[in-house]
């Protein structure tokens, strides 16, 4: 009983918040509905005993991801009334679209009333636990590979990012380390009225 | 890998031979395709003892090709005695004729790409007759085509060569069509092209029958009637012999090489090869046997009355490939197929020959320019003699075994067609003897009619040019001899093994042997008459002939005429069609196909093509629009009910 | 569970791209930026490819799961492997010094080596996670490889569209693997294909399908879901064009192969469908949206479009020969796609790339070999008999109207005529136009090794249909539907 009403409030303030992620003017506060929906789908998860999922979602997308959208949003001036303007064009088209998959969704998940096979048992042990328990046994391979995705994420981002500027001065550690004397010391006699320079050009 | 080398050797020589002859490098390319040729009739040669003699007839696998479903095509050789003798028959006679070029083609400057082409039919050739199915048969068939139209082309700046190629093409385009309609209807009977089928199941579909347009005939006949028609185009009989003299404008190792001893014998070649269908079709044995001796007796009389020397041994090979049909008709496939071979030798001696005299009179090839030269061309005028006397068939020469055994074989078939034929061909023979010695005396003997210069221009051709003709006359004389008991007498059954499959009633070929002795020797009387009619007309008393015109000036004017076949052709078909074309093209094509056709289509698809453009906006949100109305469409042919 | 035998030998393949990828990783960090650099980076990953292709070799025959079912090796995984390899040697090789494009850097190649792994682990992936996952690993680096010339707003713009809509597709892919999952309570393929014998087919495992298919299909840039392609085509550096047009398509075919044929072959009724559908659409954009381009580049994409569709009728017939089909047709692909970008990839004037169709007039006599080389490509891909192209797409129409799908055979017959206008128009440039201002010479040399073994293998397929049919349908006979 207490548990259908927290669902039904998490899942309501879910739905509520996504749509004013979408549909309000101020770009600051669809971030801000964007943490709220985290939030409730976290607390979502906790219904389902998912708690480390939940942990997380708060953890990486309210504490990391999120903020970084509203930084982002913040630093960037840009005109998003402008923007919206196009999409004003197809409203109608696509709220007709979006009803007819939300009739057909909708259809669906009736179908699957009673119906949740799909879920494992649990038996008795934490989700964290069960989890740590597979993670690097039965799963190794996808946590390799999901290993190998922020790999390439990160190498990514700074191909994309990083520039090497010309011009501009930069310390060179090894190169300072690896220097030797003979390099770039020379030693030149001066004749007095001639200067050093003038001997070079004749080297 | 011994029988792929036959028949590739001369692929390699030919593709070897044409890039060294972009580059000008003709030696290489007379080398390369010399050798090609030259060794694949040393490997014929094993693979004739092997496989005729030995009796090992085989098949070999070159490559797996297509297999999809009901069809299967793979690339066979197969190599039985049909094969072998054609084996022989195609790489000697090639072997002398690229020899051969080297000489007669030395002035020319696209020596190395003749010498190309050479090979390249002799390959096409010899996938013909390896050909383990028909559509590979008919690859080489095409193959051949081609190569003759390329090479009756050669001297393309001649407008009379290549519109005698375009005819050769053209016509023989006729022919081909019966041919593939043939193989289409033989796979809608059987469901295979490939011979050991055809052959295995020939007999229980001989109650088929096939109904055409609301026409019913026995479905055998309409295939062998089909593969007939090709038979005729490719071999130049009556009514599709057309291009065959003509073809002559193409350099004379061509004449001799494609249009008398190999490519033009193709089709009795399919006749024979198909002989187990045809064999179960009566109809068609006897329009082959009448088209046969139509043509043997048609072409002799067209021969007789032309002036340019290799016309007239166009019209005798014409009329020797009529005796070779009717001898497949009345089922004595041997008899034609000894006769392909002993032909193969003394035709294309006489064309080599006809071309050294053609060389010696600084290319003039009228006969009424010539004369008098045969002293000083002694080995040539030799060699056609030799030539001449195995085309008329007298005795212990070559033409005397086959051409007689096919006058007996038709005799002995006791049927009407039969007794048509023997008569028609011993006609034939006598005006074989007479055109023959007629070209003998009006080329070598009697005075000079040639121009002073020409005259001190003749000399005998080069060795390299005379060398070829020996081993060809050494078969005029003693292939039929040799041959005679193998191809046609006692070992005849061992040697053909079932390469040929005869009817148990129709045994004209063995009675052939027990005919009365009038049958025998009447040819040999008719061709003894013919020589002594041309000796009379041409030596005795020159102005005979004239007169004789004169007097039967009508028949005359038909036979120099050619029967008037090419004006009724001229008539019927090509101006019709020229005038049909004509409105098609105007009101048709123009009018109708191109406007709705492709410049409506076209339009069409420009125009759609330009609102796409347009719908690809370069707007994100517009393609993941469109992706996910894509992905509610897809959703709802579901819901709605037709996805199940 | 097993970690000790030797069975993860069935991943030697993608664990020796993982080491030149790491060895990349300290090459690129560590190296002295200096003029060879960026030939030591290529010619690393070059080898890598070669090394990855010979493991192949090495390969237990016969199918093998490892990895808790979830990576899975046949002989079709393995031929499509080599597919990918090949694929990704000649889009490297092709890349040269990257000089002009703005990848003359040793990520470039680490990020392509990355998403050729993502492609190799894709064809191998025997779960719902592990395809997502090695889609995913596919799909980032292809992202950034896509924006990297620096400082073109096209390139940026190529970038961030094909990440936006790539994002939206991989939602849709999984919303649709988590109906699948919750439908059949399992995400192995295997699991899924068992949990679809018993019962009616529920409505749930069809949209499931649905968003999973069309999650897919946006890979395969087939229509509707191609709209990325030709935007990304064009503003992408051409090297990574190549690469798109020769690589990730085949294994995201293979990818849509083993889903349909292993996962849900059950269902085949309801997903023959879909690829009907995508297939006729992605024929008729292609054929139509090419023939108004000007750029050779988003020319290139519509015809991969239709390609695509071809491809996808050869899977909609849904039998063993269709299956065998569309392998060959993919073989066929990779190769014309090399060979063609080949050609492209030496457009240059004054030193810069072009990429205008009109920019190819008179090739013929300024670079006969390249003209001589394009022509029989587009010959190909017009699908000219006796040219590999023919053959590919006769196999696909063939297995089309045997399973009864005639009307789908003849809207691609009449599209591949629609097609081979804008083939043969660029051959008419080439050999019938003046040139308007000649290109370079002398880049085309070190290209040769990709042009001439793509054409060595377009002209002389010809000779070797029997076996290439016999293997590609012997290995597809490894899928789930037909053992």
């Amino acid at each position: 009983m207490i548990s259908s009403f927290f669902f039904y409030l998490f899942a309501a303030v879910t739905c509520l918040s996504g749509l004013m992620v979408v549909t309000s003017r101020n770009p600051v506060h669809s971030v801000l509905f964007l943490i709220l929906a985290f939030f409730n789908a976290a607390g979502l998860f906790i219904l389902l005993q998912a708690e480390f999922l939940a942990m997380l979602l708060v953890v990486v997308y309210v504490g990391a991801v999120a903020v970084l959208f509203l930084f982002v949003v913040m630093m960037l001036d840009i005109n998003f009334v402008e923007l919206r303007e196009g999409f004003q064009k197809y409203r109608t088209l696509g709220i007709v679209i979006g009803i007819i998959l939300l009739a057909e969704l909708f259809t669906t998940f009736f179908q699957l009333a009673g119906d949740s096979g799909a879920l494992p048992e649990t038996t008795g042990v934490h989700n964290t636990a069960q989890l740590g328990r597979v993670l690097y046994t039965e799963y190794v391979y996808l946590f390799q590979l999901a290993g190998l995705i922020l790999l390439v994420a990160m190498i990514g981002a700074i191909a994309l990012t990083l520039r090497s500027r010309p011009g501009v001065k930069r310390q060179s550690i090894s190169d300072q380390n690896s220097r030797r004397r003979e390099d770039t010391v020379r030693l030149a006699k001066v004749r007095s009225g001639e200067g050093a320079e003038a001997k070079e050009g004749s080297h | 890998m011994f029988y792929h080398a036959i028949v590739f050797l001369p692929l390699l020589g030919a593709i070897i031979a044409g890039i060294a002859s972009l580059s000008q490098q003709h030696n290489i390319a007379i080398l390369a395709s010399i050798a090609g040729v030259c060794l694949s009739l040393l490997l014929s040669c094993f693979a004739f003892v092997e496989i005729a003699l030995g009796g090992q007839a085989l098949t070999v696998e070159v490559a797996r090709w297509i297999g999809s479903g009901d069809f299967q095509a793979h690339w066979t050789l197969r190599f039985d005695t049909l094969t072998a003798v054609m084996l022989i028959v195609v790489t000697g006679v090639s072997s002398c004729v690229h020899i051969y070029s080297v000489g007669y083609m030395s002035h020319d400057k696209a020596r190395g790409r003749f010498m190309a082409y050479l090979s390249l039919f002799t390959f096409a050739m010899l996938m013909l007759v390896t050909a383990d199915n028909l559509v590979q048969l008919f690859f080489g068939w095409e193959g051949v085509g081609v190569a003759s139209y390329l090479l009756i082309g050669f001297w393309y700046h001649k407008e009379s060569a290549h519109t005698a190629a375009m005819k050769a093409f053209v016509v023989n385009r006729v022919g081909d069509f019966g041919f593939a309609l043939g193989i289409i209807s033989i796979f809608a009977l059987m469901g295979s092209v490939q011979f050991s089928d055809i052959f295995a199941n020939a007999a229980t579909y001989q109650s088929h029958v096939i109904t055409v347009f609301g026409l019913s005939m026995p479905a055998l006949e309409l295939v062998s009637i089909l593969l007939f028609i090709g038979a005729m185009g490719k071999s130049a009989q009556l009514g599709l012999h057309t291009w065959l003299p003509d073809a002559m404008e193409g350099p004379t190792p061509v004449s001799a090489l494609i249009h008398a001893a190999t490519m033009v014998t193709a089709g009795v070649f399919l006749v024979c090869r198909m002989s187990p269908v045809i064999e179960y079709a009566p109809l068609a044995l006897d329009i082959i046997t009448i088209v046969g001796a139509l043509t043997a007796i048609f072409a002799a009389t067209v021969g007789m009355t032309q002036f340019d020397i290799k016309r007239v041994i166009a019209y005798s090979t014409c009329s020797q490939l009529g005796y070779m049909f009717f001898a497949a008709g009345v089922s004595a496939y041997p008899a034609a197929m000894f006769h392909l071979t002993t032909h193969a030798f003394f035709k294309a001696l006489l064309f080599l020959g006809a071309g050294s005299v053609i060389h010696a009179l600084s290319d003039e090839q009228d006969l009424r320019n010539m004369g008098g030269i045969w002293r000083k061309v002694p080995v040539t005028y030799t060699m056609m003699w030799i030539g001449s006397l195995a085309l008329a068939g007298f005795p212990f020469f070559a033409g005397f075994y086959s051409k007689d055994m096919i006058l007996e074989a038709a005799y002995a078939a006791h049927s009407g067609p039969g007794i048509l034929a023997f008569w028609l061909g011993c006609a034939a023979a006598l005006l074989t003897a007479f055109y023959s010695w007629r070209l003998l005396i009006l080329a070598f003997h009697g005075t000079p009619r040639a121009s002073a210069e020409v005259m001190s221009h003749v000399h005998e051709s080069p060795n390299v040019m005379t060398l070829p003709l020996v081993p060809l006359a050494l078969g005029a004389i003693f292939s039929g001899w040799l041959g005679y008991e193998v191809f046609v007498g006692h070992d005849m059954a061992a040697f053909w093994g079932d390469a040929i499959f005869i009817l148990p009633g129709h045994d004209a070929l063995a009675n052939a042997h027990h005919v009365p002795v009038w049958v025998k020797v009447l040819p040999i009387i008719l061709a003894a008459s013919g020589v002594i009619l041309a000796v009379i007309a041409y030596i005795v008393m020159p102005s005979l002939p004239a007169r004789i015109a004169l007097l039967f000036a009508p028949i005359y004017q038909l036979f120099f005429n050619k029967w008037y076949f090419d004006e009724l052709y001229d008539r019927i078909f090509v101006a019709p069609s020229v005038a049909f074309g004509q409105i098609l093209w105007q009101r048709g094509d123009k009018g109708v196909i191109d406007y709705y056709g492709p410049d409506g289509l076209s339009g069409f698809v420009k125009r759609s093509s330009g609102m796409l453009t347009k719908l690809q906006s370069g707007y994100v949100y517009h393609y993941a629009f469109a992706m996910m109305i894509g992905v509610v469409v897809l959703l709802s042919w579901y819901f709605s009910g037709f996805g199940r | 569970m097993e970690f000790s035998s030797l069975t993860f030998l069935a991943a030697l393949p993608e664990f020796i791209l993982i080491f030149f990828a790491l060895v990349l990783v300290l090459v690129a960090a560590f190296a002295r930026h200096s003029d060879g650099h960026i030939k030591t980076v290529r010619t690393i990953s070059l080898v890598g490819y070669a090394t990855g292709f010979a493991a192949l070799f090495l390969l237990p025959q016969g199918a093998t799961e490892i990895f808790n079912g979830m990576f899975r090796i046949d002989g079709l995984t393995v031929y499509m492997k080599g597919l990918v390899l090949l694929g990704g040697f000649f889009a490297c090789w092709l890349v040269g010094d990257g000089w002009g494009e703005g990848i003359d850097r040793a990520e470039f190649h680490l990020l392509v080596l990355m998403a050729i792994l993502g492609m190799l682990l894709m064809i191998s992936a025997n779960d719902l996670i592990s395809l997502y996952m090695a889609l995913e690993l596919q799909s980032l680096p292809l992202y950034v490889v896509a924006a990297m010339r620096t400082g073109s707003l096209k390139s940026s713009e190529a970038g961030l569209k094909y990440f936006l809509l790539g994002a939206l597709s991989s939602g849709m892919l999984l919303y649709g693997a988590s109906m699948i999952y919750g439908f059949s309570g399992s995400t192995g393929f295997s699991e899924i294909a068992a949990s679809l014998t018993t019962g009616d087919i529920s409505i749930g495992m069809t949209v499931g399908m649905v968003f999973l298919l069309s999650g897919l299909a946006f890979k395969i840039s087939a229509a509707p879901f191609h709209m990325w392609t030709p935007d990304v085509y064009e503003g992408a550096p051409t090297p990574v064009t190549a690469l798109f047009a020769i690589v990730p398509k085949v294994a995201s075919i293979t990818l849509i192969l083993s889903v349909t044929y292993n996962a849900l072959g059950e269902m085949a009724v309801q997903w023959q469908q879909i690829l009907i559908a995508l297939s006729v659409i992605s024929m008729i954009v292609g054929a139509t949206g090419a023939i108004m381009q000007q750029n050779i580049k988003r020319m290139l994409a519509y015809s991969s479009i239709a390609h695509m569709g071809y491809a996808l009728a050869g899977l909609a017939s849904g039998s063993m020969q269709g299956s065998t089909s569309v392998i060959i047709y993919m073989t066929t692909y990779v190769f014309m796609g090399a060979g063609s970008f080949a050609v492209i990839m030496t457009m240059r004037r004054d030193g810069l790339p072009v990429e205008r169709i009109s920019d190819l007039s008179g090739l013929s006599s300024t670079h006969p070999i390249q003209a001589a080389g394009m022509m029989v490509i587009m010959f190909s891909m017009a699908g000219i008999p006796p040219l590999a192209g023919f053959f590919a797409k006769w196999y696909v129409f063939l297995a089309a109207v045997d399973a009864g799908l005639v009307p789908l055979a003849i809207i691609g017959l009449l599209t591949s005529v629609i097609g081979a206008f804008y083939y043969l128009r660029i051959i008419r440039l080439m050999y019938f136009q003046e040139a308007n201002a000649p290109l370079d010479k002398g880049g085309e040399r070190q290209n040769r090794l990709v042009l001439f073994a793509s054409l060595a293998v377009i002209l002389l397929f010809f000779f070797f249909i029997g076996p290439v049919h016999d293997h590609a349908s012997s290995i597809s006979g490894a899928l789930a539907s037909f053992s």
